[in-house]
């Protein structure tokens, strides 16, 4: 099959339904903590190292992709850090920007110092003290050794199916083709629709693995032209763009929910982390069982 | 095919591999039937949902009013592939192997439950700094989007028992251009040319018309099957054209093949460096080895200047400010200045020598473009190419196909046809036409 900027592989119905670790016993709304929370490292991470918002982009959708299913990586096996940083660095190494194992390392052992998961985004700006997230030698020795088992681990899982269409620059096509850049609250429409399509990169609903980049990039400014109160033409224009009004309604639905289901991320882990590495999942999950024993 | 190996074993030995390879089978079956099973059932459920009536919610009133309207529009689906984890390599078994490159090992396989020859590549993992190498990440990534007949198929990526053995899939083809040209007694014809060239260009066209640039052409990495049809393979060196502030590095394409502005230090270069090694490729096939065959860098540029003239401020503006420039005395009042690829290929028609001097122009805006290139009226004027059906066949060394040069024996007592083995079949006399010229390497000269 030729690839095209249109298509992405997408993932089965039986790669939805289970996963590894569902199966290995760990509960669905830890699942969707954790992979929420891996794809805000890898963005955040993304951020520090000057890569373009599309090798982000890249970056979260093969570390969603790479959770997916029964013959999927699971979270007893593999950190949720350890597998985005390995995203990002294969992303990187694909674009025109690649990054080195060693600023890698350092900007994730950077982000492993904040206490909290959920941390404002201008607090990544913060000057801190150096001492704080220092890699010695060694350390750095064994994080690339386990960056690039990683690697290959993401490689195999995925069988080498890297290749990522995004929705970002067919978005700004189709609002061409809707001729709104005439309009003065266009650049208002077209930031909130890209908007749309980054927030989806988070969705729990793994939207970038079971939508094609058209129907993303329709539905994504359906609502942003509903949300900034912009009249798009008044017929079924998004058919044009090959997405049915089913589809579209889902999706819409679909990008709305991400605000509300961060919001709850946040109130429910607060100040404390997301457990980002097979320890500290291990530790949660013992966590719930006392805790659940002790309510029993 | 062949004997019996002098590395044969005892029968025990073969009696305990049978074995063994029966168990193998068995396993394998069953997986199959498994996986299948699965599929089956997944099929299933996404019929059931989509027989399932819609639940979700209206977006607003006008969808519902527009709904009303029963057209039916014509959207756009999408064939979409999914993922899966790298199937074991022992799926697979070893026939020979063919050759090994800088990059990798290649050999000759089949595919054990469909019985399928292909050729597999094992990724050489000499990586120090930067984990799974580049290389073989940008020709998976490359050859996963350039689907094309004139371009090597990538079937899968395999993996051996560790992590370390990661193998490509690729299909198998009979020749390459290189190893069929030494092979060969005499070049290929004028006709033959204008086939091979045209696929050629076809694929780069397909190529660039994709933004990829392949950076390696030669004759080594153009393979051909018995059927006359071309494919290109290695993209070991191709990469996306980068965005504009992205540096590019001078370290590519083998030296006979490498356009003048790389030797000479350019970090701007384009689509152009392909062309030039697409030219080296032209003159090689009507000379039946390599055109400039530099012993380094100083040496090649000194051959492409002596076949194709010096540049000038006329012919090459940007040549002075190239990094490599300065260092370079260009003789004054040069005797020889000119360009001397028309007497050095004299049976080449007008129109071939205009489109090879075109291609091996120095300066890289000079060279058409492969869309270009499939326009020129050396494809059109006689000889005309050859249709693929009438391309020779070769033996393959890829293949381990020997030569015949023997004759056939002499029939055997006892042989004689008819005498008690019934009729001879003779039905099978032009069915069996390709197999007969496999190997043969025969076939009428038409120009």
């Amino acid at each position: 099959m030729q690839s095209s900027p249109l298509a992405n592989p997408l993932a089965t119905v039986a790669q939805l339904e289970s996963s590894s670790s569902q199966l290995n016993g760990i509960p669905l709304d830890l699942e969707d903590s954790i992979r929420f929370a891996g794809a805000r490292l890898t963005q955040a991470a993304g951020v520090l190292l000057r890569l373009p918002q599309e090798v982000i982009a890249h970056a979260i959708v093969i570390f969603t992709r790479f959770w997916a299913g029964s013959e999927g990586g699971s979270l007893l096996e593999y950190g949720a850090e350890q597998v985005s940083s390995g995203s990002l660095f294969l992303a990187s190494k694909l674009s025109a920007f690649p990054k080195s194992a060693r600023s890698i390392i350092n900007v994730y052992a950077f982000l492993n110092t904040f206490p909290s998961t959920f941390i404002e985004s201008d607090q990544l700006q913060t000057k801190k003290n150096a001492e704080e997230y220092y890699v010695s030698e060694g350390t750095f020795q064994s994080r690339r050794t386990t960056l690039f088992k990683t690697e290959q681990q993401i490689l195999k899982t995925l069988g080498f199916q890297l290749q990522v269409s995004l929705p970002h620059t067919l978005c700004i096509t189709y609002l061409q083709a809707l001729d709104v850049f005439t309009h003065p609250r266009a650049s208002e429409l077209a930031k909130r629709a890209i908007g749309h399509l980054n927030a989806a990169l988070l969705s729990p609903q793994l939207l970038y693995l079971t939508h094609h980049p058209p129907y993303l990039a329709t539905a994504a400014i359906y609502l942003a032209a509903k949300e900034v109160m912009m009249k798009l033409p008044d017929v079924e224009w998004w058919e044009v763009f090959d997405t049915d009004r089913e589809e579209l309604g889902f999706l819409v639905v679909g990008l709305l929910s991400v605000e509300t289901f961060a919001a709850a991320e946040k109130a429910r882990w607060g100040d404390k982390k997301v457990p980002m590495t097979v320890d500290a999942v291990e530790a949660e999950l013992i966590a719930r069982r006392t805790l659940n024993g002790g309510e029993g | 095919m062949t004997g019996a190996s002098r590395w044969a074993d005892d029968e025990a030995d073969k009696a305990e591999a049978a074995r063994r390879k029966k168990e193998k089978e068995e396993k394998k079956r069953a997986k199959l039937a498994k996986q299948q099973a699965e599929q089956e059932a997944a099929r299933r459920s996404r019929q059931e949902a989509e027989g399932r009536p819609a639940k979700r919610r209206r977006l607003s009133k006008s969808l519902e009013e527009e709904s009303a309207k029963p057209i039916e529009a014509k959207l756009l689906r999408f064939e979409t592939p999914g993922w899966g984890p790298c199937r074991h390599s022992n799926n697979f078994e070893t026939l020979n192997h063919i050759e090994e490159g800088s990059y990798g090992w290649v050999s000759r396989a089949k595919e054990i439950s469909t019985g399928e020859i292909v050729a597999l590549k094992k990724v050489k993992m000499d990586y120090v700094n930067d984990g799974f190498p580049i290389t073989a990440l940008r020709e998976i990534s490359v050859l996963q989007k350039a689907r094309h007949q004139n371009i090597v198929d990538l079937k899968e990526i395999i993996m051996g028992d560790g992590l370390d053995d990661v193998i490509l899939v690729m299909e198998f083809l009979e020749h390459d251009l290189k190893t069929l040209q030494e092979d060969m007694s005499e070049p290929f014809l004028a006709s033959e040319i204008k086939t091979l060239l045209r696929q050629l260009a076809s694929a780069v066209e397909f190529l660039h018309d994709n933004y990829i640039m392949h950076r390696d052409l030669k004759t080594s990495n153009i393979l051909l099957n018995n059927r006359g049809l071309l494919k290109l393979a290695d993209f070991g060196m191709a990469r996306l054209i980068p965005p504009p502030n992205a540096p590019l590095t001078q370290l590519v394409v083998t030296l006979w093949y490498r356009a003048p502005e790389l030797l000479l230090g350019t970090t701007t270069y384009d689509m152009s460096i392909d062309m030039w090694s697409v030219g080296c490729i032209f003159g090689e096939l009507l000379a039946k080895e390599p055109i400039l065959q530099g012993k380094n860098e100083v040496d090649e540029l000194s051959k492409i200047f002596e076949l194709c003239g010096l540049p000038n401020d006329n012919s090459w503006p940007e040549f002075y400010r190239l990094p490599n420039a300065k260092s370079l005395k260009l003789p004054r009042d040069p005797k020889n200045a000119g360009s001397v690829i028309r007497t050095k290929f004299p049976f080449l028609t007008n129109s071939g020598s205009e489109l090879l001097s075109s291609l091996l122009s120095l300066n890289p805006e000079g060279r058409p473009a492969a869309k270009e290139m499939l326009a020129h009226p050396y494809f059109r004027e006689n000889p005309k190419p050859k249709p693929m059906e009438m391309f020779p066949t070769f033996p393959s060394k890829a293949g381990q196909e020997k030569r015949r040069r023997r004759s056939p024996n002499a029939p055997k007592r006892g042989e004689a046809p008819g005498m008690g083995m019934g009729d001879i079949d003779f039905s099978s006399i032009f069915a069996g036409r390709e197999e007969e010229q496999k190997g043969a390497g025969f076939t009428l000269r038409m120009v």
